[in-house]
């Protein structure tokens, strides 16, 4: 009982916060400088007036900003975003072609942090103060302060340019054509078109965008397993259990390791939501046609329904990545049901 | 216990790596015997009969009524005709769907006779209803590109392979225009059929957006079997094609924004043709095995502008002054920092439209004289002046760099330039329009591939305007505005425009400082890759070598 009144009232501030997001959003898009008639109309059109008057009613940019917000609240409400200045087409649908090739790295980078930075944390921490407890602190240092287009720039000019050990930028290489939608994850769908090359093909692709962007959040991941493992470590209850003779090993795995992971439940979450908001330099060097690159187009065309559309998904995605693991806190943890 | 324990957690990484890396196996070997799907092969490489093209973004959509921007001409250009065609870069319009054409004495009515036996993909015939349909469309749908229709005033089809267009003004530059992507000839039966409308209403009753971002409807070589947006989009041979084909049978082209990304994926063989190199990755070409490379210039003009109007442009707007930047600027240490292929062009006229003078003098600068010109101007010990300068590069070269070259030469004979920069977005664009910046490095792409876009440089010109300089100030020559746009013989044309260039040559507010090269790197086993300012890359010129 107490668990689902904890989730409901999650699941209220998600709403209301949801509404705090759209409001700064389309404030903070209005404050922007820029003028969508000079970015998306040719510089003979906006010698017209006609024709830059038609532009701003046919996009709502004539009306007073107040009216324009509770016309996008009211739009919002019914799940419409507009309509994209620059490619005209409806928000929303657009977001959903953009979303699932996003999604998919960013899952995968994340699958790819959590692995990499849970064993290196585990290794550092019970190799304490040995050379490869500095390896590793070093590794996840560089992932931390690596500036990711830098990264980015660097790993496929090596893997893929000079060693041709993974292929280069796009989700697939030319052999293979997109595999028809059903999730838009190629991976899944290449899966369920039954084509395990193609799914390889795709999955290989994953590989350099997903490490770039899993550098970062393995570092903090690594960072705190460690610490919280060396804290846990250190615990009467543990001393107790190595007094009974339980070997270190079991020690580590059931007894020490499920305690030290609930902090790292909250790095992954974030770690996930910074992956989905912070695709845009990745996407755009590693030709990846996901939300980032949609969001890079749409800054550069002062799309603003667009932007703000982009806006509100990864806002939501924080929202809804945090709400599930306050949940899970409380799953976990009975405490924090009490609070 | 302990070894085991590190034992098995580096098993996982090691399996987890190998996992990760499996898919990438093909990348080593020759990408024609990569991975295979049922269809077969379609991959770049020794052999294979399909072309691998890489291109800048920045569009959204191919249908032909609303294409304006730069790369989405390859597309149509290869899946729709005109029925006018530049079969080079810096040719003159031929018929393609057109087999003859004829002016009237007043040069106000333009009549076409089409081709016989042309069909489009669906097998439909072409019919001057379909032209009627496309221009109509393309007018009405009042999108970016629909201005290149304005001196059309009405059409008629007296028959099914007669079109009349009655033009509101003499226009010479009419068969150019209709060589433009957004007045393709669409298969109106099945645009229609798809929500097309070519009625006066169109822009917001005209629903065949989404359908001709699917597919294609044209008589091209090619048809548009796929277009991802910023993905990709893939080109199959027209099996009803009624000309002589190439012998690619099918293009993948690739929206790879990042020239570093495309000389990667160029050199590993992925692709087989980048389109937006830089002058810098180029570098990184040089040599290579199996790569040709063509560094030659567009027709993107970079310029400086001072404005004439002294309230705005202060020293600068003094047509002596106006002279002694002209001697001062280091043409070719500008073509240097543009790169290979870079152009000094000669006036207003860039090299390779019809009429232009070429380059301007190579031995044209001179301190000494720009000195003594300055001291005439009463400015003998220089002056200090605000060059304002925005964030936006000209064919990959920063305006920013230009502008700091500038200051560079100027300051050899005193001027002291101080450079304000300000963004597009954030008041350079409104100021530029309005005219009302004083000194500025700024470039010009032109809005289609003919010599008069450039008349807008004329007093009273769009951008004579922007500088400050109306008709009233240079009656003469703003005449010729009018005298070229009457001048339908090429010869009659010719003789105007230099005409234009001698008077613009040293005087005026304009000065054309460089004419910006566009670096494509390709795969040498094809043949016919060229520079192409109306369609980016003509497609439907290429071959692979046998």
């Amino acid at each position: 009982m107490k668990q689902l009144k904890f989730t409901g009232k999650r699941l209220a501030y998600l709403v209301v916060m949801l509404f705090g997001v759209a409001t700064l959003v389309f404030i903070l898009t209005k404050m922007i400088p820029g003028d969508p008639t000079v970015a998306n109309l040719s510089q003979r059109a906006l010698n017209d007036p006609e024709v830059v008057a038609a532009y701003k009613a046919k996009y709502g940019l004539d009306q007073p900003i107040f009216v324009q917000y509770v016309l996008y609240i009211k739009n919002l409400l019914k799940f419409d975003l507009g309509t994209s200045i620059r490619t005209n087409k409806p928000v929303l649908a657009e977001l959903a072609r953009c979303y699932p090739a996003t999604i998919e790295l960013a899952l995968f980078a994340i699958l790819l942090a959590a692995v990499f930075g849970i064993l290196f944390g585990v290794i550092s921490a019970i190799r304490r103060n040995s050379i490869l407890d500095q390896a590793v602190r070093a590794v996840s240092v560089t992932g931390v302060s690596i500036p990711s287009f830098w990264f980015a720039l660097l790993v496929l000019y090596f893997f893929y340019y000079k060693l041709h050990i993974f292929p280069g930028p796009g989700r697939l290489s030319n052999s293979f054509s997109a595999p028809a939608t059903v999730t838009g994850l190629y991976v899944l769908d290449s899966l369920l078109e039954g084509n395990i090359p193609k799914a390889m093909d795709a999955l290989s692709h994953l590989i350099l965008p997903g490490t770039v962007l899993a550098a970062f959040t393995m570092g903090l991941i690594t960072r705190t397993t460690r610490s919280n493992l060396l804290d846990v470590m250190s615990m009467d209850y543990i001393r107790t259990a190595r007094a009974k003779g339980i070997g270190r090993v079991g020690l580590i795995v059931r007894h020490a390791l499920g305690n030290a992971l609930i902090p790292v439940l909250t790095v992954i979450g974030l770690g996930l939501g910074n992956l989905l908001g912070g695709m845009v330099l990745v996407e755009t060097i590693f030709n990846w046609p996901g939300v980032g690159q949609f969001a890079y187009e749409s800054v550069l065309s002062a799309d603003f329904p667009a932007i703000i559309g982009v806006a509100l998904l990864i806002a939501l995605n924080y929202m809804i990545i945090n709400t599930v693991v306050d949940i899970l806190y409380g799953v976990i943890d009975p405490r924090v049901r009490c609070q | 216990m302990k070894k085991r324990f590190l034992a098995l957690a580096l098993s996982v990484a090691v399996a987890a790596g190998c996992v990760a890396c499996g898919g990438g196996a093909d990348n080593n070997a020759p990408a024609a015997e990569g991975a295979e799907e049922a269809g077969g092969a379609e991959s770049s490489g020794s052999g294979s009969s399909t072309v691998v093209v890489a291109m800048g973004s920045g569009f959204a959509t191919v249908d032909p009524g609303y294409v304006y921007e730069k790369y989405p001409p390859l597309i149509v250009n290869a899946c729709y005709e005109n029925l006018f065609k530049f079969y080079g870069n810096d040719s003159a319009p031929e018929p393609c769907l057109a087999d003859t054409y004829e002016f009237s004495e007043d040069n106000l009515t333009l009549t076409v006779k089409l081709k016989e036996g042309i069909t489009f993909a669906s097998g439909n015939p072409m019919t001057s209803a379909d032209v009627l349909f496309s221009i109509n469309r393309c007018k009405n749908l009042q999108g970016n590109p629909s201005f290149i229709a304005d001196t059309i005033e009405s059409m008629e089809a007296p028959d099914d392979l007669t079109v009349v267009f009655h033009l509101t003004q003499a226009d010479s530059a009419i068969l150019s225009k209709l060589t433009y992507s957004a007045l393709a000839i669409l298969d109106s039966a099945v645009v229609k059929e798809n929500g097309g409308t070519d009625a006066e209403d169109a822009a917001t009753t005209d629903t065949a957006q989404a359908y001709l971002d699917s597919t294609s409807a044209g008589s091209g070589m090619y048809v548009m079997t796929s277009y991802i947006p910023d993905e990709e989009v893939v080109l199959e041979k027209n099996p009803n094609y009624w000309g002589e084909a190439t012998n690619v049978d099918k293009y993948i082209v690739k929206i790879q924004p990042d020239s570093n990304t495309q000389m990667m994926t160029l050199s590993t063989g992925d692709i087989d043709v980048a389109l937006n190199m830089t002058d810098d990755t180029m570098a990184e070409l040089a040599g290579a095995e199996g790569i040709e490379i063509i560094n030659a210039a567009t027709k993107t003009v970079g310029f400086l502008m001072m404005n004439m109007n002294e309230e705005y442009g202060g020293p600068v707007s003094d047509p002596k002054v106006q002279q002694a930047i002209r001697k001062a600027v280091d043409y070719s240490g500008v073509q240097t920092i543009c790169g290979e292929g870079t152009l000094t062009p000669y006036a207003i006229i860039q090299s390779g439209f019809m009429g232009s003078k070429g380059e301007r003098a190579a031995d044209y600068a001179n301190v000494e004289e720009a000195k003594a010109l300055l001291a005439e101007a009463g400015y003998a010990d220089g002056f200090d002046v605000d060059l304002t300068v925005t964030d936006l590069d000209m064919e990959g070269i920063l305006l920013t760099d230009l502008a700091q070259k500038v200051k560079d030469d100027l300051s050899r004979i005193g001027i002291n330039v101080n450079i304000v920069s300000q963004p597009w977005a954030a008041g350079y664009g409104d100021a530029y329009r309005d005219g009302t910046i004083g000194f500025t490095v700024m470039y010009w792409g032109t809005d289609y591939n003919d010599p008069n876009v450039q008349l807008e440089f004329l007093p009273g010109g769009v951008m004579g305007l922007r500088a400050g300089w109306t008709k009233e100030m240079a009656p003469e020559l703003a005449a010729m505005y009018d005298e070229t746009m009457a001048a339908t013989d090429n010869d009659a044309r010719t003789a105007v425009l230099e005409k234009i260039q001698d008077a613009m040559y040293e005087d005026g507010p304009f000065l054309m400082i460089a004419q910006a090269p566009a670096h494509i790197g390709y795969n040498s086993r094809l043949d016919g890759v060229a520079i192409s300012d109306p369609y980016a890359l003509d497609v439907t010129l290429i071959n692979i070598k046998q």
